[in-house]
């Protein structure tokens, strides 16, 4: 899904650079608001590492499979830091394996970084609907709305970067059903993030609620924390 | 109590997790300079747990820690005290070994030039100069060892706390740990499930079981007791059963 | 995957490999830039000569170059069979219903062209240094502070929670998980995957802070490595930034 270098005029990459920055220094003064940062510094920057990581892993959807995108979760599990995390870890995808681009790094880092911002947003309202306490139906479907709804913002941006860089002499029409069409054959994996993204979740809070994002999670004690832990030999 | 002829002193340290049973309970400890004590026990009494409060990671629920002297404060950085963990790579964070090594000093505010020869210094002490170059993840177990070693000697501790050393390291890395750590001249804490390992290393053995010590002594008096071993869910290292006792085959 | 890392040629010595890595990465990112402003057809040839000149200064084996074009070429490929069939209107062969039409060959050509030679000079860049000084570079040229801790230590840990994940995956196929559709089965047990990855990375990531800390993290600052400038390091960058600005202005002058 990453675009490659030499498909997009230059003006879409600069701009694209552009929007990148200013999320960039957003992300990092919201960082720098909550907790020291050097404390965050080694979980962000090894979760970094994870979803570059699981972005491997892939799910079958016949008769292709599909590489997670992970959105949404990033976003619960990140908060602010899912912004550079996405950039660092395209910059990863871009270097070291030539996906992507590095003219089309700025562009590449807005299409999943918003979106990943976004999800933090969406899924941080499950609190206001259940009154902070921990009701797993909609913990579960928040997280669905964040996995569902991230996948949705990073093809729709795609499409508004990819429509108005059509070649000249294109067939405006045929270009349209085309782009079209590929937006509709995501509409499987949005669901299938959804799930997931719920799934994941889930597991944490009932495993080990610190991962994700502080004020993603809701006040309740989870069922575990009762139970006293195995002291370290 | 607090002299400065002793390297660490602990009196009546307790610790327990937030709601949760304790971990260490008012354990009072003398270690003098010099020293190298083995701390032998089942897991779960809280060996790691114990390092972390030595060295001002964790904050202790009740009771005193003296380093060399002063009282330890937690959060504080003391470089007289060094830490070796059991997995050498949560502790080789830099990109290459020299940089990691260096992160120390450098944290210490030194010269780029002192640094620099405290470097050297570690990796030719541990016998690593010539990983210098090498990401931590190309080294094999025995070599991330010593490269742990490496950068908690940069920073010239005067006490050097093992947490299970030779876990994971093949017969060859092994004895170069053991004729390592006999040559050291620092005081050493070693924390151990290899028994024959403590009983070439050190000449001071405690007993930590339920979080407290139950036994203190010289290593062939506590690691060949029968019973004071097996009561703790520990046995006799192999060389200190006499072999009037068919327990082979 | 990640042993054939991007710089195993760093090791080589070749004008690229000498001149000083700031100074490289501001001027050859520079010139990559103009390359992304071309679009007439007229200007390509001396793109390619200047990414060949690069190319062949630096060393690096073609082997090397044809393995990394491999990848993405494949969507540029995508490209390269549709855009002909789709885009424009002066037809140069019919074959039944299906035309093959100029615009769109001239399209593909452009951005062939294009992504070939920014992908070339990107790895002439980022593959004669070794990585981790190629980020310290970046900082010096003002990447935050943050984002280049980060990098350095996402960069060390990639390789163990990698193979902390293909662990996992191989004991899960060992006792016969083999996914087939994205059924609640299969979405259940990779999300578990997922949740557990995470899990440990978190855990891994409590130690490393641990061990940080006892070493001094947050006491001091850490000393940036001086690098050695000479004149003719300065004189390349100054060189591939004039060159950089003759490609656009020559864009900018033919498009007039």
């Amino acid at each position: 899904m990453h675009i490659p270098d030499g498909v997009l005029p230059a003006t879409m990459c600069i701009a694209g650079y552009a929007v990148t920055a200013a999320g960039t220094a957003y992300s990092l003064r919201q960082i720098g608001k909550k907790a020291d940062p050097r404390e965050s510094l080694p979980k962000a920057s090894l979760f970094t590492a994870a979803f570059f990581v699981a972005s491997w892993i892939h799910i079958p959807v016949p008769p292709t499979s599909v590489h997670l995108l992970l959105v949404g979760l990033m976003g619960a599990v990140l908060g602010y830091y899912a912004f550079p995390a996405i950039l660092i870890g395209l910059f990863f995808q871009a270097v070291m394996f030539q996906h992507g681009g590095l003219t089309t790094l700025g562009v590449n880092t807005m299409m999943f970084g918003i979106p990943a911002l976004a999800a933090y947003q969406i899924f941080r309202l499950h609190k206001a609907i259940a009154k902070n306490h921990f009701q797993p139906g909609v913990f579960g479907f928040f997280g669905f709305l964040a996995g569902f709804l991230g996948v949705l913002m990073v093809v729709l941006i795609a499409v508004a970067i990819l429509l108005p860089s059509i070649p000249a002499y294109m067939d405006a029409a045929a270009e349209r059903t085309a782009i079209l069409a590929i937006a509709l054959a995501h509409v499987p994996i949005m669901f299938i993030e959804g799930f997931l993204t719920a799934g994941v979740v889930t597991f944490l809070w009932r495993v080990k609620p610190e991962v994700l994002e502080e004020d993603v999670r809701p006040d309740d004690p989870t069922p575990q924390q009762s139970i006293p832990a195995v002291a370290e030999g | 109590m607090n002299d400065n002829q002793t390297a660490l002193t602990l009196a009546d340290l307790s610790f327990a997790y937030p709601s949760q049973h304790a971990i260490l309970r008012q354990l009072d400890l003398t270690i003098a300079p010099g020293e190298r004590v083995g701390l032998i026990g089942p897991n779960g009494t809280g060996k790691t747990t114990l390092f972390l409060l030595i060295c001002g990671v964790l904050k202790p629920t009740a009771g005193e820690i003296f380093l060399f002297g002063q009282p330890m404060r937690y959060g504080a950085f003391r470089p007289e005290i060094g830490l070796v963990f059991q997995n050498p790579d949560d502790q080789l964070f830099s990109p290459s070994v020299r940089d990691d090594v260096a992160f120390g000093p450098q944290n210490l505010g030194l010269s780029k030039a002192e640094v620099d020869t405290r470097v050297m210094e570690s990796l030719r002490t541990t016998g690593t100069l010539d990983l210098a170059e090498r990401p931590p993840h190309h080294l094999s177990g025995g070599e991330k060892r010593m490269v742990a070693i490496a950068g908690v000697l940069a920073m010239r501790p005067r006490f050097v706390i093992y947490d299970e050393p030779s876990s994971n390291l093949d017969i060859r890395a092994r004895r170069r740990l053991i004729r390592f750590l006999q040559a050291a001249t620092e005081t050493l804490l070693i924390a151990s499930h290899d028994l024959e390992f403590i009983l070439e290393v050190c000449d001071r053995v405690l007993l930590l079981d339920g979080g407290r010590i139950v036994a203190d002594g010289a290593p062939r008096d506590i690691l060949g007791d029968p019973a004071l071993m097996q009561a703790h869910g520990l046995e006799r290292p192999h060389s200190l059963v006499p072999h009037e006792i068919p327990h082979h085959r | 995957m990640l042993d054939l890392s991007v710089d195993e040629y760093a090791h080589l010595n070749s004008p690229l490999h000498r001149w000083e890595i700031r100074y490289k990465i501001a001027g050859l990112l520079a010139l990559i830039f103009a390359f992304s402003f071309v679009r007439d057809l007229r200007l390509l040839p001396a793109m390619l000569v200047v990414t060949l000149a690069l190319y062949l200064l630096s060393k690096l084996p073609w082997r090397y170059l044809a393995h990394r074009l491999e990848y993405p070429g494949f969507f540029i490929l995508m490209l390269a069979i549709i855009l002909p069939l789709t885009t424009g209107t002066t037809v140069l062969f019919q074959l039944g219903p299906i035309a093959i039409r100029a615009e769109g060959c001239l399209s593909v050509v452009l951005i062939v062209v294009r992504f070939g030679c920014i992908l070339t000079v990107g790895l002439v860049c980022f593959g004669t240094a070794p990585f981790l000084d190629a980020v310290r570079a970046l900082r010096a040229l003002g990447l935050p502070a943050l984002i280049s801790d980060m990098i350095l230590l996402a960069y060390r840990y990639l390789f163990e929670i990698g193979t902390d994940l293909m662990q996992m995956r191989t004991a899960m196929r060992l006792r016969g998980f083999r996914p087939r559709r994205p059924d609640t089965e299969t979405l259940n047990t990779i999300g578990s995957l997922v949740g557990s990855l995470l899990v440990r990375t978190y855990e891994r990531a409590e130690r490393v802070y641990k061990a940080m800390r006892l070493r001094g993290y947050g006491h001091g600052h850490t000393i940036r490595n001086e690098l050695r400038t000479r004149p003719g390091d300065v004189l390349a960058a100054i060189a591939a930034g004039l060159l950089a600005a003759a490609f656009i202005g020559a864009q900018f002058y033919l498009n007039r």
